[in-house]
């Protein structure tokens, strides 16, 4: 679990060019990351292939935060 | 336009009446009236040449919709033929050289006047695409889109092209007259100027500037309406078309069901069935169907549109050049710009794809539709490929387009394919498809971003754009087998006859989309040499070839779908089985209803909090959501909403049908 925040994490800093530290388990990727729509298209492609999955587009793209995104891709490891 | 009479002199009595009434001639017996004809009801009439006048009974309705005596009052009459049932008052200096029809109307107009060999705008070149020329087309009544688009683009058949300039010369000689017309129930008012005008049956004309060298096509069942402050000159309006509001339409075509106002200025510049321009600004371009610009500060230049709308502050520029202006875009059907977005010509945009931002690159992105085109802040054009195959917009556009079709009257001159997914379209996902898939193949995963065309791709996003083209290319191919089972099972028809070619069919692995008509390759081809060697010899033919293809379509596409079936699903339709057909009815239902559900999550975004930002004004937290039901409503209650999640259900009712069907068959 740990280490699928960790790596959740650095994939949004990485996609949306933030630094880890301003990313909490709750932080929702719009209203507090200031994700712009596309760049929820590029976390899902960039969640795919860090943990070489496939993810449920039609599940993945109601994810909203990082806490979410985590339960989410568990599912699917 | 009607004004069949037999025409008579005046008796002595008719002349010295009318005398009486402020009348002069220069010659009366040059003044020649029909059966019914009442001299009360002619009044300080100057006649000049030979004029014929109708029977002048009953009333008209005027341009304001009021019902008027019929008669002529105030005004000078040079040559003029005149219908029954014609209201003519108030004429600032005179009407000269015009047959008019029954029940016209003309009232407190300036001049009405045709020079000799006047050709009302047919012959105008209007220089397309590029304002310097090369491809000029010289416009005539009834030129369609489909004409206009081969002759302006297919520069590279020298021949053929020979050909449509002859075909088209030969229109504007036929138009070539030195007496103008205004048809049958035509309404003439508080017009300045009318020069070299020809004005169709029951066109209204009223409070226009200028109209000089020009045709308005109107009949009965497309009444045509040219408004308040509208300056024309070189021109040719089809019917049922509102050119109003101060429009400036100089050099161009508008073509039929069109709307064009508001201040907007065209110059150089062709528009076809169901245009709308309003505020901005057309320079040589080609618009083809459905080209919509609704906001100032919007110029189109130099581009190829169809079925497009322009977002505000849209630009683009052909300007980058030293020995004239060369550059030219192409956006493909289906496209939006987004509100100030701009690109530097020449660039080609793939089908049904939305640009934002301001892109300083060229790009061609032809066999990426559907594609999310973006510019990123040093002008780089960056794509998202496929991105809005399940999009709202996408799915609603497809849907409106036929239900919008203004074209009232019976003559429909754009042949118009509305399908959204067709061989054409479909055909270049595939090839996107297969693009994208070779350079995921070739692409190191330390690469951030790959460029495709001029464009480039983030790496990641390259299986995505795999994804997206292959989950539409399977639900079109799916759907087109399934739904042709379905009728030979409805029909008691056996599945290989229902699944063969159709005899007359054409098939050619690319498709072409002339100005708004979908066809194989093959068909052009054919309609190249039918006109290269004149077996087509004149625009009739010309378009009657092409209302043969357009009535082939669907023939062509089942061609196409058997050729694509085979090389994306590695099966032959020819051998294919009744627990074949099961399969692909299963798998129809998985992919179609994923593709539902996409568009029902794109649709949840317009209700998400995100969305609801600006609403509940001076309110609580609370009051956004109330304010954003009561504005907006809600998504279980959307009317798209209910229309995708019943969409679902019906194909869940439909395959379950079909599966049942074929079990009885089996």
């Amino acid at each position: 679990m740990s280490d699928t925040i960790e790596r959740v994490k650095k994939v949004v800093a990485e996609t949306l060019k933030i630094e880890t530290s301003m990313i909490k388990d709750e932080s929702r990727f719009v209203e507090d990351l200031g994700a712009e729509s596309i760049q929820s298209v590029e976390l899902v492609a960039a969640f795919e292939e860090e943990f070489d999955i496939e993810m449920d587009e039609q599940g993945a793209l109601g994810v909203k935060d990082v806490g979410t995104a985590v339960t989410f891709i568990e599912k699917h490891l | 336009m009607t004004t069949s009479n037999t025409y008579k002199p005046l008796t002595d009595q008719q002349v010295e009446q009318i005398k009486t009434q402020g009348c002069r001639a220069d010659d009366w017996s040059a003044v020649t009236v029909a059966d019914g004809f009442d001299p009360g009801r002619v009044h300080d009439v100057h006649f000049e040449g030979s004029v014929k006048i109708g029977s002048l009974a009953g009333t008209v309705t005027s341009a304001s919709g009021l019902d008027r005596p019929c008669g002529i009052e105030e005004a000078t009459l040079i040559n003029c033929t005149l219908g029954d049932g014609v209201r003519i008052a108030n004429v600032g200096s005179h009407i000269a050289n015009y047959r008019v029809g029954d029940g016209a109307c003309i009232e407190d107009v300036g001049v009405i006047q045709t020079n000799p060999s006047a050709t009302f705008g047919n012959g105008t070149e209007v220089e397309v695409l590029n304002e310097g020329g090369g491809r000029e087309v010289s416009v005539f009544n009834a030129m369609s889109s489909q004409f206009a688009h081969l002759w302006c683009m297919h520069r590279y058949r020298p021949k053929f092209i020979d050909k449509l300039e002859a075909f088209a010369k030969a229109q504007a000689d036929s138009a070539r007259s030195d007496t103008g017309t205004i048809g049958s129930g035509a309404k003439v008012s508080a017009v300045g100027r009318i020069i070299d005008v020809n004005i169709g049956d029951a066109a209204t004309v009223w409070g226009a500037s200028a109209l000089v060298n020009g045709t308005i096509l109107s009949t009965d069942d497309a009444p045509t309406l040219i408004g308040d402050g509208v300056q024309a000159h070189d021109f040719i309006v089809g019917e049922g078309t509102k050119v109003t509001q101060g429009a400036i339409v100089a050099k161009s075509f508008v073509g039929q069901g069109c709307q064009v106002g508001k201040q907007f200025s065209a110059e150089g510049s062709l528009f076809f069935a169901n245009c709308e321009a309003f505020h901005g600004e057309a320079c040589s371009i080609f618009a083809g169907p459905y080209t919509v610009t609704h906001h100032k500060s919007t110029l189109l230049i130099a581009g190829l549109f169809s079925f497009y709308n322009a977002g505000s502050g849209t630009n683009q520029s052909n300007h980058m050049y030293k020995l004239g202006p060369v550059h030219e875009g192409k956006l493909e059907r289906g496209c939006k710009t987004g509100s100030f977005s701009y690109m530097m010509w020449p660039c080609r945009v793939g089908p049904f794809s939305v640009v934002l931002g301001k892109h300083t690159r060229t790009f061609d992105l032809s066999d990426l539709p559907f594609s999310h085109i973006e510019a990123a802040h040093d002008g780089r054009c960056m794509v998202v490929p496929g991105l809005n195959l399940s999009t709202v917009g996408t799915i609603r556009d497809g849907a409106k387009w036929p239900t919008r079709d203004r074209r009232m009257g019976q003559l429909k001159r754009d042949r118009i394919s509305f399908d959204v997914f067709s061989p054409m379209v479909v055909g270049r996902m595939i090839n996107g498809h297969d693009r994208i898939k070779e350079l995921i193949a070739n692409t190191d995963k330390s690469v951030d971003t790959v460029t495709i065309e001029g464009a480039q791709v983030k790496r990641v996003l390259l299986r995505g754009g795999v994804k997206y083209y292959r989950s539409g290319i399977y639900t079109y191919l799916l759907e087109k087998v399934v739904s042709r089972i379905e009728r030979a099972v409805e029909q008691g028809v056996s599945l290989d006859k229902a699944l063969a070619d159709t005899p007359g069919s054409a098939y050619s692995e690319k498709w072409v989309d002339i100005g708004g008509q979908m066809m194989p390759a093959k068909r052009l081809e054919d309609l190249y040499a039918d006109v290269e060697s004149d077996k087509i010899a004149d625009v009739a033919a010309f378009e009657e070839a092409l209302d043969t293809i357009h009535v082939a379509y669907a023939d062509d596409e089942w061609a196409w779908v058997r050729q694509a079936y085979k090389k994306v699903f590695e099966a032959d339709l020819d051998a294919f089985k009744a627990e074949d057909a099961v399969k692909i009815a299963d798998q129809l239902l998985t992919d179609q209803s994923k593709f539902l559900k996409l568009i029902l999550i794109d649709a949840g975004k317009e209700f998400d909090t995100v969305t609801q930002v600006g609403f509940g004004q001076d309110g609580s937290a609370d009051d956004v959501a109330a304010d954003f039901k009561a504005v907006r409503g809600e998504y279980d209650t959307n009317k798209f909403v209910k229309q995708m999640k019943q969409a679902v259900e019906d194909l869940n009712t439909r395959i379950e049908k079909l599966k049942q069907a074929l079990a009885v068959c089996a």
